[in-house]
């Protein structure tokens, strides 16, 4: 291996390679925070809310009609709908996971002022709630219809005695038990009102994807409405795009006197939740690429330059026997070097990147294997770069050391 | 030792083509010292670069050290010449980034000998050339005759079996000239065959033989002709 002569011949010429060396450098080191900034999100939108999102539509309807008998006509909206062809169940609520927008609580394990609480999302259900939601009961029971309780519309709602409550929640709520203890336990809400809870689910989140507590939610036996109505309904598999529309109808038909929204899915819902997310991962996809198509082009110029000076000197190693191998391994290894230089510095540079951000945004430190992953692949794209430029000076004739220019 | 048989070699362009070699013939035994004169244009370095199998020529025979170099494909070439052939250029040619120990070192790698070999080459020829307190300069800092000594050094480091210099005293002066010129006249007294390419008729002069070229066409091996052409 000729590292040595190469070495010492890079070091005594340090300008000829120190600024793709830098711009090696700057991109490892975007790269491997973008990586993780990638990583990160894509991590929170691969989260599963715990409902079964593909099946799952809701429609709300606002009604108009000064003399509405709202609760007769939930009733029989959701009397329709659970009959319809196609259609698991039905449910009026409150909200869905990833909707950003619902109802929020804190419950305590002892009753009083000045205790503190466990926040959590609240989702009026009844005893469709379950299997509407597609949800995993692991312990305790469902809501028995006796249970469900129609709230004041007006004002403050009497909370109802009985809860489910996610996993996430019983687990922070009670963390000396195992979640599934946590069933019988009452709980306190708005201080002082016992709730027990009654059941536990495996997962059902909050509806707000960015809430650092999404993953405590709770079920209530609770109905509560004026004239708007949000009816969430689950299909079975494969009927949803075809149910939607014919739901639709079928409730705007049955009473004129109001207006139904054009229905939305979980689908829908989850992708506009992680627009943001989507569009950073694609901008730093972008930016990351960008760079190193900058970087190669960067690698293949000043190859390309350092061949065109060194033709003479190309010419005179092949004088003195070097091979064509001999002249495409000596400048893809004086590549390999710079980048070496390029990826060394740019890994210190992005740990350094990392924690000032880690410090400053609340990101998750970068995972460890990112930083090899990153210089092989700068490597490896040093060494493609090279190649033409090094297979170009490996076609240097040996004649040309004899030329007087 | 090398042998050419009716060796031509044509460039060719889409509307011209150059005689550079015609017919040359030429045996070089063992131990001798060749100058190569003739004019601009005659075909000296054609020679010297078949010769020194940096070019491939169009027709004929030629043979070093008994082996027909035409069918050697580049591998083989480049190390016949690494084994058997040492190089020195009119411009010396040396890699002004690396210091003389590495300039040395450079054929020695090609041939793959191990460290330790390497360094006792390296120190032994340069010792032999008079810079053995230079080894960690690089070529920049030496003189010009000094510079041309380190590529003798490099040339002979792998024991070749001979020297082809090209024009080895053109960029010196008279009194570098006549340094490097000693010192190729000890190299050949110890054994090893030398071909020079020069426009000195004084330096062609000093050679064992002389052979001028003109048109491509070897004209004569009469030294006292070649000198008195070329004065």
């Amino acid at each position: 291996m000729d590292i040595g002569p190469i070495w010492r011949a890079l070091l005594r010429n340090k300008s000829s390679f120190l600024l793709i060396a830098l711009q090696i450098a700057a991109t490892m080191a975007l790269m491997v925070n973008a990586i993780a900034i990638i990583q990160e999100r894509s991590r929170l939108m691969a989260r599963p809310s715990g409902i079964d999102e593909e099946n799952i539509f809701y429609i709300d309807s606002s009604s108009f009609d000064k003399d509405l008998e709202y609760q007769a006509m939930v009733a029989e909206d959701l009397d329709l709908i659970r009959a319809f062809p196609g259609i698991v169940n039905a449910m009026l609520t409150n909200s869905f996971p990833l909707r950003d927008g619902g109802w929020s609580q804190a419950l305590q394990t002892e009753p009083g002022e000045g205790i503190d609480g466990t926040g959590t999302a609240i989702y009026f259900a009844d005893e469709h709630g379950i299997e509407t939601f597609g949800v995993d009961l692991i312990a305790g029971r469902n809501f028995a219809t006796t249970e469900i309780v129609w709230a004041d519309p007006e004002g403050a709602p009497d909370w109802p005695e009985s809860a489910i409550v996610t996993r996430a929640m019983a687990a922070e709520m009670y963390p000396d038990i195992t979640p599934e203890q946590a069933v019988g336990k009452v709980a306190y809400i708005e201080q002082d009102q016992p709730v027990t809870i009654i059941g536990i689910v495996d997962r059902m989140q909050a509806p707000w994807k960015s809430w650092a507590g999404v993953e405590r939610s709770m079920l209530v036996p609770m109905k509560r409405g004026q004239s708007f109505a949000r009816y969430v309904i689950r299909a079975k598999p494969g009927y949803r795009d075809e149910v939607m529309p014919q739901l639709e109808r079928l409730l705007a038909e049955r009473d004129t006197g109001r207006i139904i929204d054009s229905p939305g899915t979980i689908t829908e819902a989850r992708r506009m939740a992680y627009l943001e997310d989507s569009a950073m991962i694609k901008l730093l996809v972008f930016i990351v690429s960008l760079l190193t198509a900058i970087t190669s082009l960067g690698i293949v110029g000043l190859a390309s330059f350092s061949v065109a000076k060194r033709t003479k000197q190309i010419g005179t190693r092949r004088a003195l026997g070097a091979t064509r191998p001999s002249i495409l391994r000596h400048f893809q290894l004086e590549n390999f070097l710079i980048s070496s230089i390029g990826v060394v510095s740019g890994a210190i540079l992005a740990v350094a990147l990392n924690m000032w951000m880690v410090q400053t945004f609340d990101l998750t430190p970068i995972a460890w294997y990112i930083i090899p992953v990153s210089m092989l692949v700068l490597w490896m794209v040093g060494q493609l770069a090279v190649y033409g430029p090094a297979r170009r000076a490996s076609l240097v004739s040996p004649a040309i050391a004899t030329r007087s220019v | 030792m090398l042998s050419m048989q009716n060796v031509s070699m044509v460039y060719r362009t889409e509307t011209v083509e150059t005689h550079a070699l015609r017919d040359f013939s030429l045996e070089v035994g063992e131990g001798e010292f060749v100058s190569v004169t003739g004019p601009s244009g005659s075909g000296k370095t054609t020679f010297l670069n078949i010769a020194g199998l940096l070019e491939e020529f169009s027709s004929g025979t030629y043979k070093l050290d008994g082996k027909d170099t035409s069918s050697l494909g580049d591998t083989e070439r480049s190390r016949l010449r690494n084994e058997k052939i040492g190089f020195i250029f009119q411009s010396f040619n040396l890699i002004p980034e690396l210091d003389i120990f590495d300039n040395v070192d450079v054929p020695l790698r090609y041939r793959g000998f191990n460290a330790a070999e390497r360094k006792e080459r390296i120190e032994r020829v340069i010792d032999m050339v008079g810079l053995g307190s230079r080894m960690k300069h690089l070529p920049s800092q030496l003189s010009g005759g000094q510079q041309q000594r380190v590529a003798i050094a490099r040339a002979l480091a792998g024991e070749p079996r001979f020297l082809l210099a090209d024009e080895p005293t053109g960029n010196l002066d008279s009194e570098m000239a006549e340094s490097v010129m000693q010192l190729l006249e000890e190299i050949n007294a110890k054994g090893t065959t030398i071909i020079m390419v020069t426009h000195e008729p004084k330096l062609a002069g000093r050679a064992k033989r002389n052979i001028f070229v003109r048109d491509g066409r070897l004209s004569s091996v009469e030294p006292q002709l070649q000198v008195a052409v070329g004065g």
